[in-house]
């Protein structure tokens, strides 16, 4: 049986099923520093860069990093250049990749939200522009906008004004109700969500007994949070109507199957490319064998299957 | 060879040989293209081969030394990835991505002083038998915390070395910032020595101060907690005179002035 990979999120049409999760890729560097040839062969089925800003983010001082029971925390705090050296400098050599390349916005401010999304809607090289709520937002004393419902449909609104381009809206798992939040962005306009963003955590020295990181507290990621996405694309995707993508501790194929039978369209792998840049390709091809094996023929067959 | 910028590869890689030096492991590995490749002072990203996910991610490792097709890593292991390393046997593989990050320049023509500290003296085995080859004379200042650990200066070949503890059971007594400012006198006629260092970052601060003191250059490589070692994390970034650098890939060597030392 001839096992179909290809899949779609709207209008999106994908390869096969396996996106990166924004912040963990950069095929600008990695071009440089790998011998893969990126460009000519791009192992993921789309690309999201790193999270921008409207002004550029010197980010969370260090440590920004430290590796817990199979997992990772991280306080990167947003480090970007700035939309607009994202636009000029980066975005020209991303519309060379061979897939569809999806912005990732996040606003200090909540107008920031449609400020950055008018600045991407004309922007060809585009695909996708997917909203990180996730970011802290400086009128709510830095608590993100994404921490309910009203927040996320104001963030939400305001880009959805600003653009025609498919709009995702990246979900953090850190509320009372994910569910509610998720169908507050498809209210508010959202064409498909993305989760789950990184899980609310610390570390501790074990010597001094203090806060490990720089920023006290980060973000939980990796194959210790598994359990927590896969019921979080398991309950969404059956509450909203809007394509899901789940993520959060996808490493192996087995993962990637699991979360589409969750409920999920494609599946974003994240803290597994710091283990192995190209872990993308092993999932891939391992996937088509593991839906073989089970007499499942295509994605769209596969989505679903635990409801 | 260039100092960097040479594309890595991701290899699985045998241990040939694994003796302990002292409190440290050394292990040999075998990695043909690597040996031929890596440039003293780069890196590696290494974890033990497998579908195991604690430890997760592979740990940034210096080439330690090179030997025909074998690559040696030189471990402390002061924590879970850097022990699971260090319990590797004979026959086990590496998962290995490199080679990483921009090695020392090794241009320069004046009497060499190499700084090493605890595990920091790892990378600067194989830059010392590269400035010997280049015939660079070198000096080197190898400092530890105990004798135990001491027993790693006794891999360098042919040069000098002054040796110290801090608890003062082998060679002397103390910090190598102490004889350095000594190994810097500048001879009539000849060029500047130049530092080149590796070690705790308190030692690496007061490098950077005294090469400022004294006027010479030092090339210092630093030690970050990575993820992903090609620049896609920003986990790594220790902060410049005007933004945070990245250590994976603008390092791990910096030159002193490269760096802003509070
Ligand atoms: C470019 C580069 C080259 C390196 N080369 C070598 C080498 O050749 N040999 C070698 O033994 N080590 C080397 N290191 C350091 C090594 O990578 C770290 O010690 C290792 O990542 C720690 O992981 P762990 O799981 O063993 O410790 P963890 O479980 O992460 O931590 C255990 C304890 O060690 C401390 N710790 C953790 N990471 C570091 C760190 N990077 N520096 C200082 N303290 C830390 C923690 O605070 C904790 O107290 C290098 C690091 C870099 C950046
Ligand atoms: C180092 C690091 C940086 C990240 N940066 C971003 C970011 O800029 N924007 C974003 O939306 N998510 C960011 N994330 C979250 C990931 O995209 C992803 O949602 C999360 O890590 C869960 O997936 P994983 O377990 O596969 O890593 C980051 C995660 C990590 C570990």
């Amino acid at each position: 049986m001839a096992v179909n990979l290809k899949t779609a999120l709207g209008p999106l049409e994908l390869d096969h099923p396996v996106i990166n999760a924004s912040g963990t890729f950069d095929v600008l560097e990695a071009d440089t520093v790998l011998e893969e040839d990126l460009f000519a062969r791009f192992p993921f089925a789309a690309y999201v860069p790193k999270t921008v800003t409207l002004a550029p983010r010197a980010g969370n001082a260090p440590p920004r990093l430290y590796e817990t029971s199979a997992g990772l925390l991280n306080s990167i705090g947003l480090a970007n250049r700035g939309i607009e050296a994202f636009i000029r400098d980066d975005l020209p050599r991303l519309a060379l990749l061979p897939v569809p390349v999806i912005a990732s916005v996040a606003g200090e401010a909540t107008e920031d939200y449609g400020v950055c999304a008018a600045m991407l809607d004309g922007r060809d090289e585009l695909a996708a522009i997917e909203l990180n709520v996730s970011c802290p937002n400086v009128e709510l004393h830095g608590r993100a906008l994404g921490l309910d419902p009203a927040g996320t449909h104001r963030a939400v609104s305001l880009a959805r004004e600003s653009t025609s381009k498919f709009l995702i809206v990246k979900l953090t798992p850190n509320v009372t109700d994910i569910v509610e939040v998720a169908a507050a962005a498809v209210d508010a306009g959202a064409d498909c969500v993305s989760l789950i963003n990184t899980v609310h955590g610390m570390v501790l020295d074990p010597w001094s007994l203090k806060p490990v990181l720089g920023n006290v507290t980060g973000g939980l990621s990796g194959p210790a949070i598994k359990p927590v996405a896969l019921r979080a694309v398991f309950l969404v995707s059956q509450a909203v109507t809007a394509p899901v993508i789940g993520m959060g501790g996808v490493t192996t194929a087995q993962d990637a199957l699991e979360f589409l039978a969750a409920g999920a369209s494609a599946v974003a792998m994240g803290t597994a490319s710091f283990r192995d840049p190209l872990a993308v390709t092993g999932v891939v091809a391992g996937l088509a064998e593991l839906m073989e094996e089970r007499g499942i023929g295509s994605v769209a067959g596969l989505s679903g299957a635990a409801h | 060879m260039d100092a960097g910028l040479i594309p890595a590869k991701l290899f699985e890689c045998q241990v040939a040989e694994s003796r302990p030096v002292g409190a440290y492991r050394q292990l040999a590995l075998v990695a043909p293209e690597i040996a031929y490749l890596a440039h003293p002072g780069q890196f590696l990203m290494a974890r033990l081969a497998g579908p195991a996910l604690d430890p997760l991610l592979p740990r940034p490792m210096c080439v330690h030394d090179i030997d025909s097709d074998l690559v040696k890593l030189l471990i402390d292991p002061v924590g879970k990835g850097t022990a699971a390393l260090a319990e590797a046997e004979v026959g086990d593989r590496l998962s290995v991505l490199g080679p990483l990050g921009r090695g020392f320049d090794m241009e320069g023509e004046g009497p060499a002083v190499v700084v090493g500290g605890g595990i920091g003296v790892s990378p600067l085995l194989l830059l010392t038998r590269a400035l010997l080859q280049r015939g660079r004379e070198v000096r080197c200042v190898l400092g530890f915390r105990n004798r135990s650990q001491a027993v790693a200066a006794g891999l360098f070949p042919g040069a000098a070395i002054d040796l110290l503890t801090e608890d003062g059971s082998a060679g002397r007594t103390g910090l190598v910032s102490e004889p350095l400012p000594g190994c810097l006198v500048r001879e009539e006629g000849n060029p500047a020595p130049e530092i080149f260092a590796c070690g705790p970052d308190a030692m690496l601060k007061a490098v950077a101060r005294i090469a400022a003191d004294c006027g010479v250059r030092a090339q210092v490589s630093m030690d970050t907690h990575m993820a992903c070692g090609i620049g896609s994390c920003q986990g790594c970034v220790i902060p410049g005179p005007e933004a945070y650098r990245k250590t994976c890939i603008e390092g791990p060597v910096f030159d002193t002035r490269d760096l802003k030392w509070q």
